[in-house]
């Protein structure tokens, strides 16, 4: 049963160990420039063929997505740490606290959180994989903080919570033993989400030009191959592929962590 | 249903409808009711932008690093360092800087821009706000239509259970698929290979070219909409009112068009205002990639030579719109759905 729910995160083991293998298997550094083989196909030694000013796409590819899904892993989790416990704590308090969150949450969501992070990154002079991630931690936690919310509306109420208020245990401690517990399920699904949409936005500021300064990031692969979309599509089928797939992957990772926690906390 | 069942209903209905209020006294509290709402949401509007306003202002005084060295480069001089400081009154304290940027806001006068002296930053916002709004409300309005229509697909009795599934299915991958990555691919396939487009960055490409952009805008909201419209239409095939409506002779469009649709309306229009944010960012990607102008080639271009005013002025016009289109969608829920215009 627990092997069946593992086996929705096959792909992400899979791909970040295809994705490590790939960046060490490396014959060369990694982004050095030839600019005799720029934007040759694919070939056997090369599967990915070889981009702007002939750098060679596989290890490239590899390495970006793999920190990709670092990134997007990290962010997430923090998201999870900050939210799950802070929407909790909202609906337990109830009133304005509650309604504060509530609408914080709406509008942290919904909000342009990319132009937000091309404002907020122009303050550095060359954004590293630290600042971004600083930048989409800013609106990583809303997500699990409204579903913790609405999650918590309905336990407040439950028995096993009255019961823990009766017997004089405090708000905070309800939360932790009591309530926390019982969001890791939804939370966990949302986790898969979060950390796609995040590998998603990162290609896309590293594709309007804010990625990483070294230039590993799926989305300067798929801007190269819009540069030159009419010479070589290999390098934007394989920038599109890799985006899809990384995010794919994480999306269901998530939903097997869920059926993972949530068949542990039935028995 | 059973025909008792049904008649009992329409009793429930026309007794609900007798409580509304009726007379002077009750329109005078509901107009109160509807102003305080207003006020509130005016006054949170006002909060948003200024809150997002100063994240910006803070982040470029705060974080590491010189803003004027930012914007001149480290060759400078300090005699050029200097200048910097003062047109953007780097050298007063940060209170007072604040305060004169509230002032700024406040009178949408954010001082001159940096790359172009002479040109009001916000008047370099404005001229860029037209092109991405065109582009931004054109997709929201294909997202809509698109995701209704697919919903009402998915729900209503024309296609075959099978069929229905698939239109499902298709919801779900097109929502996973990421906007940054099919956008060039359908490019790529569309206008270049198979030319049936014209390129949008394209001079000439006129309407057609318009079109294209949005529907790529378009695609992912449409998927949105689509999943949580069949949810919402699920939700609202179960109540009574529609075996009432399917009682009294209505068609399958009838039901599920007249009936059912205003009653499902609710999520959807806030689908569409939490997916406005990501609407915006594929803006700017689709601006960048199709080299359009636009307030996402007006953030780009601010960014790569660190024009400190037009940037502040850009985020704080794209927190408006934000705003605006918030408020819009509160409104449009209140005019379509039958419910929420009985509770005023």
């Amino acid at each position: 049963m627990i092997a069946a729910r593992w086996r929705d995160s096959v792909p992400l083991v899979v791909l970040a160990a295809i994705s490590t293998a790939g960046a060490l298997a490396a014959r060369e550094p990694i982004g050095r420039l030839a600019p005799m083989r720029a934007f040759r196909g694919p070939t056997w030694t090369s599967p990915f063929g070889y981009g702007e000013a002939g750098v060679d796409l596989l290890p490239v590819v590899c390495s970006a997505a793999g920190r990709a899904m670092l990134l997007g892993a990290v962010v997430a989790l923090f998201g999870f740490a900050v939210g799950t416990p802070l929407g909790g704590a909202a609906a337990l308090s109830r009133g304005r606290f509650e309604r504060a969150v509530d609408r914080a949450c709406d509008l942290v969501q919904a909000f342009p959180s990319f132009i937000l992070a091309l404002a907020v990154l122009s303050a550095v002079r060359a954004p590293s994989r630290v600042h971004i991630a600083f930048v989409f931690a800013l609106s990583a936690w809303a997500p699990f903080a409204r579903l913790a919310l609405a999650e918590t509306r309905t336990l407040r109420a439950a028995a096993f919570v009255e019961a823990a208020f009766a017997l004089g245990r405090r708000p905070s401690g309800v939360l932790v033993r009591h309530i926390v517990p019982h969001l890791m399920g939804v939370g966990a699904v949302q986790l898969g989400s979060t950390a796609a949409s995040i590998v998603v936005s990162e290609a896309a500021l590293g594709f309007v030009g804010l990625g990483p300064p070294d230039g590993v990031s799926l989305g300067a692969v798929l801007d190269q191959g819009v540069a030159a979309m009419l010479r070589a599509p290999h390098v934007l089928a394989v920038g599109a592929i890799a985006v899809t797939v990384t995010s794919g992957v994480m999306l269901l990772a998530g939903r097997s962590f869920a059926g993972v926690i949530t068949s542990r906390s039935s028995r | 249903m059973t025909r008792a069942g049904i008649r009992a209903e329409l009793v429930r209905t026309e007794r609900s409808k007798s409580r509304a209020p009726h007379g002077a006294r009750g329109a005078a509290t509901a107009a109160i009711r509807v102003a305080r709402v207003l006020l509130a949401r005016a006054a949170e509007s006002v909060v948003v932008v200024v809150v997002l306003a100063s994240t910006v202002f803070f982040a470029l005084r705060w974080l590491p690093g010189d803003p004027a060295r930012l914007v001149l480069g480290d060759e400078a001089g300090p005699a050029e360092l200097a200048k910097v400081r003062a047109s953007l009154h780097l050298d007063e304290p940060i209170a007072l800087q604040y305060l004169r940027f509230l002032r700024g806001l406040a009178t949408l006068d954010l001082g001159d821009s940096l790359r172009r002296p002479g040109t009001r930053a916000m008047a370099r916002v404005a001229g860029a706000i037209g092109p991405t709004a065109e582009l931004a409300l054109l997709a929201v309005a294909m997202g809509a239509v698109l995701g209704i229509a697919a919903a009402l697909l998915a729900s209503g009795p024309w296609l075959s259970p099978r069929g229905r599934l698939w239109v499902e299915r298709g919801l779900i991958v097109t929502a996973a698929t990421p906007l940054v990555a099919f956008a060039p691919v359908a490019t790529w396939a569309l206008a270049v290979r198979f030319r049936v487009v014209p390129l949008p960055g394209d001079p000439d490409a006129g309407a057609a070219g318009l079109l294209f952009a949005c529907a790529l805008l378009a695609l992912p909201l449409a998927a949105h909409v689509g999943r949580i419209g069949c949810a919402s239409l699920a939700d609202v095939a179960r109540q009574p009112f529609l075996t009432v409506a399917r009682a009294k002779g209505g068609g399958p469009l009838r039901v599920w068009v007249v009936h059912a649709l205003p009653a499902a309306v609710g999520p959807i229009v806030a689908v569409v205002a939490t997916q406005l944010g990501a609407l915006l960012g594929g803006a700017v990607v689709l601006e960048r990639m199709f080299e359009r102008w636009g307030l996402g080639t007006l953030l780009l271009e601010a960014y790569a030579s660190r024009d400190l005013p037009v940037l502040e002025g850009a985020v704080v016009a794209a927190g408006g719109i934000f705003v605006v289109a918030q408020a819009l969608g509160a409104a449009v829920h209140t005019a379509i759905d039958p419910r929420v215009r009985a509770a005023r």
